[in-house]
């Protein structure tokens, strides 16, 4: 990687340097308070500003003769051009009419990058015209041309040099107020294209780093939907021989049999829960849920899911209350929905300690949908895990020696199953009183029976 | 990159005082400005913002004409160093041919001084810079305070490459031309080396740094006055 090369090494000429209009009015006013002509030019010799004062009759007087411009064209010529070193000091270059000019390099960092040319003034010391100016031509008039003369200013050439210096120390200082503000305003161009060119790449490296990472997710929903699949069948025959066995088909049991049995059976069933909890997970990372519409009597859900967790509440010492309420029937996928309302009341029932209750209870809301809440007096959620309980895998106690068992999948499949009926989940909790999740339902279910969702955004707010 | 042009006989030399915010790089050229006689350097131009701290960088020319009637110009820069003005940085230390790194001396500054150093040796590289022949000079500047760094502790600095210490009191203006001069001795023989500036454009090192030292204020070094120590 190499950047592009800065400005900074660049060599900047006189008119980037300067205002050109208003170094002009500068020069005009400057040349107006001291009676003098000014020109400055660049580093290539073109003229940046041309200020005349007093001279234009007498000039013009000689300019209409021919040998008289041709003269004044050298005059000029040798100002603008003549080599004047590059030390801060003003050369005199006399014109053939007597008048001067002083030329001095516009110094910057040590460079020449330009010069500036001081008059026509008339020298104090100057008498009369001289002969190479009263013989240009034989109709030249030497009163007319001395009458001229006086407009243009006579100083003693100290002084002109010394007027000289006040305008260079003033060009000095605008030059490098205008430098300043050059590599001001450049630099931070070129900051924040570099930072900008910066950010491009991170910007890059992040888009290939997530690409992989969506393929990795990808895979891995692909491997648990297979690996499930492959572990549930082998699953079955171990609970089905066992049932069997117990029914006696493979002959008389003893106690103790039965109870070893029992305890197979008990372990296989959870075993085979859990294995189907990260099927229908995977599934639903990889958008394969598949609804089956029908109209639902959300009353018999409710009391179905009540009697799945009814057993185990009781042996906790729970109280357990169903309240339909008066809910109409809806469209929905009766499995799913009912498979989210075991999830929530077994969840309840696993973080309500002995002496509690749970309460399901149907509510109907406005703009046709329903609602049924999951109240429990458990151990609640904290605000900092609220949001993020129904993400894949998220347990509130992610420590190894945890109190409650789980695979941190419930919420997030019923997560998934309601907002594939395009209703949403919610949750209210205060730690130590307890929780309600509330799932809203549209009464007529949304169209199409694909979930929209694939993997589920980290974290909702 | 110095910039050699042949047909108007110049050379420009560009070097960067590079360092972590507030260890004295603007300080160093302030000093540098009184000491250096106005015939042979510019005006210091500072860009800076309200706060009084370096926004982009400070730059001061240093010029000279040789006995052969080349033009050396010297652009001194200092670097902004605040974190956020990465990219400046690496602007700033674009083509330099030399660099005095302005170190905090005291322990407290150790870390961050070392995460500087990391960060300019990475933008040399990003800018095709190679820093094991770059001449550079550290200075450990704020030698005055307590808890400051002995040159035995400098092993996290000197890990990959071992330049020149020079320890200063920038802000008494103690280290500073000493510092200058380290740094464009050693300019000038890596210059030599690469470009023949003794061979081909007949500048001795004698005059090369006489030239610029013998418009120095040397109150107080050791530097002789014509400038050119013994090599």
């Amino acid at each position: 990687m190499s950047l592009p090369p800065s400005f900074l090494q660049q060599r900047i000429p006189l008119p980037d340097l300067l205002d050109l209009k208003a170094f002009e009015e500068v020069c005009r006013s400057f040349a107006e308070l001291y009676r003098v002509g000014l020109r400055v030019f660049d580093e290539e010799g073109n003229r940046l500003v041309d200020v005349r004062v007093g001279n234009a009759d007498f000039c013009g007087y000689i300019w209409a003769r021919p040998k008289g411009r041709e003269q004044c064209m050298a005059t000029v010529g040798r100002a603008k051009s003549d080599p004047i070193g590059d030390d801060p000091v003003a050369s005199p270059v006399d014109c053939f009419s007597g008048c001067k000019y002083l030329a001095q390099p516009v110094l910057y960092e040590g460079d020449v990058i330009g010069r500036v040319v001081f008059g026509p003034f008339v020298p104090e010391e100057l008498a009369e015209l001289p002969a190479a100016l009263t013989s240009i031509s034989k109709d030249f008039d030497a009163k007319a041309a001395a009458n001229y003369l006086t407009k243009i200013r006579r100083v003693a050439t100290g002084s002109a040099e010394k007027i000289l210096k006040h305008f260079m120390d003033l060009l000095d200082v605008m030059i490098f107020s205008g430098h300043k503000n050059l590599i001001a305003a450049k630099l931070h161009i070129e900051a924040v294209t570099e930072s900008y060119r910066e950010l491009q790449e991170k910007n890059e490296e992040l888009a290939g780093s997530y690409a992989k990472l969506k393929e990795l997710d990808r895979l891995k929903s692909n491997f648990l939907a297979t690996m499930s699949h492959e572990l549930r069948t082998p699953l079955t025959s171990v609970i089905g021989y066992s049932e069997m066995m117990l029914e006696g088909l493979g002959g008389p049991l003893t106690a103790e049999q039965r109870e070893y049995l029992g305890i197979i059976m008990e372990k296989g069933e959870n075993l085979l829960h859990l294995i189907t909890s990260i099927l229908d997970i995977s599934k639903i990372e990889a958008g394969r849920v598949r609804l089956v519409l029908a109209d639902v009597d959300g009353g018999q859900l409710m009391r179905d899911a009540v009697a799945t967790v009814l057993p185990l509440a009781r042996k906790k010492g729970l109280k357990v209350a169903c309240e339909p309420g008066q809910l109409p029937r809806f469209q929905a996928d009766r499995d799913k929905v009912r498979q989210c309302l075991v999830n929530l009341c077994s969840n309840a029932v696993k973080f309500t300690p002995a002496g509690g209750s749970i309460t399901v209870s149907g509510e109907r809301l406005g703009g046709d949908r329903i609602a049924i809440h999951v109240k429990d007096t458990g151990i609640g959620i904290a605000e900092d895990h609220l949001a993020r309980v129904f993400d894949v895998f998220y347990q509130v106690d992610g420590s190894s020696t945890r109190e409650y068992g789980g695979a941190g999948l419930g919420l997030a499949i019923v997560r998934s199953f309601v907002e594939a009926h395009g209703g949403e989940i919610t949750v209210r909790s205060k730690p130590g009183e307890g929780s309600v999740f509330s799932v809203v339902l549209p009464v007529m279910a949304m169209e199409p029976a694909m979930t929209p969702s694939g993997p589920q955004p980290p974290a909702r707010g | 990159m110095v910039q050699f042009n042949a047909d108007t006989r110049e050379i420009a030399v560009k070097v960067v005082y590079y360092g972590p915010a507030l260890s004295g790089k603007t300080t160093n050229l302030q000093a540098l400005f009184q000491k250096i006689d106005p015939k042979v350097r510019g005006r210091l131009m500072t860009l800076d913002t309200k706060d009084d701290r370096t926004l982009f960088f400070d730059m001061m020319p240093v010029f000279f004409k040789t006995q052969a009637g080349v033009k050396v110009k010297l652009k001194l820069y200092t670097v902004p160093g605040q974190v956020m003005h990465e990219s400046t940085r690496r602007i700033v230390l674009q083509g330099t041919d030399a660099i005095a790194f302005v170190a905090d001396s005291r322990r407290a500054e150790a870390a961050s001084t070392l995460a500087y150093w990391n960060n300019m040796l990475r933008n040399l590289e990003a800018n095709g810079l190679d820093y094991r022949t770059l001449p550079i000079v550290i200075q450990m500047n704020k030698k005055d305070l307590e808890d400051a760094r002995g040159e035995a502790e400098l092993g996290d600095l000197r890990e990959v490459i071992q330049p020149p210490v020079v320890p200063a009191v920038a802000i008494r203006g103690d280290g500073v031309v000493e510092t200058l001069y380290a740094v464009l001795q050693l300019c000038y023989r890596s210059l030599d080396r690469s470009f023949g500036l003794e061979s081909k454009w007949r500048i001795p090192e004698r005059e090369f740094l006489g030239r610029i030292f013998s418009h120095v204020d040397l109150t107080g070094t050791r530097i002789p006055a014509e400038g050119a120590a013994p090599r």
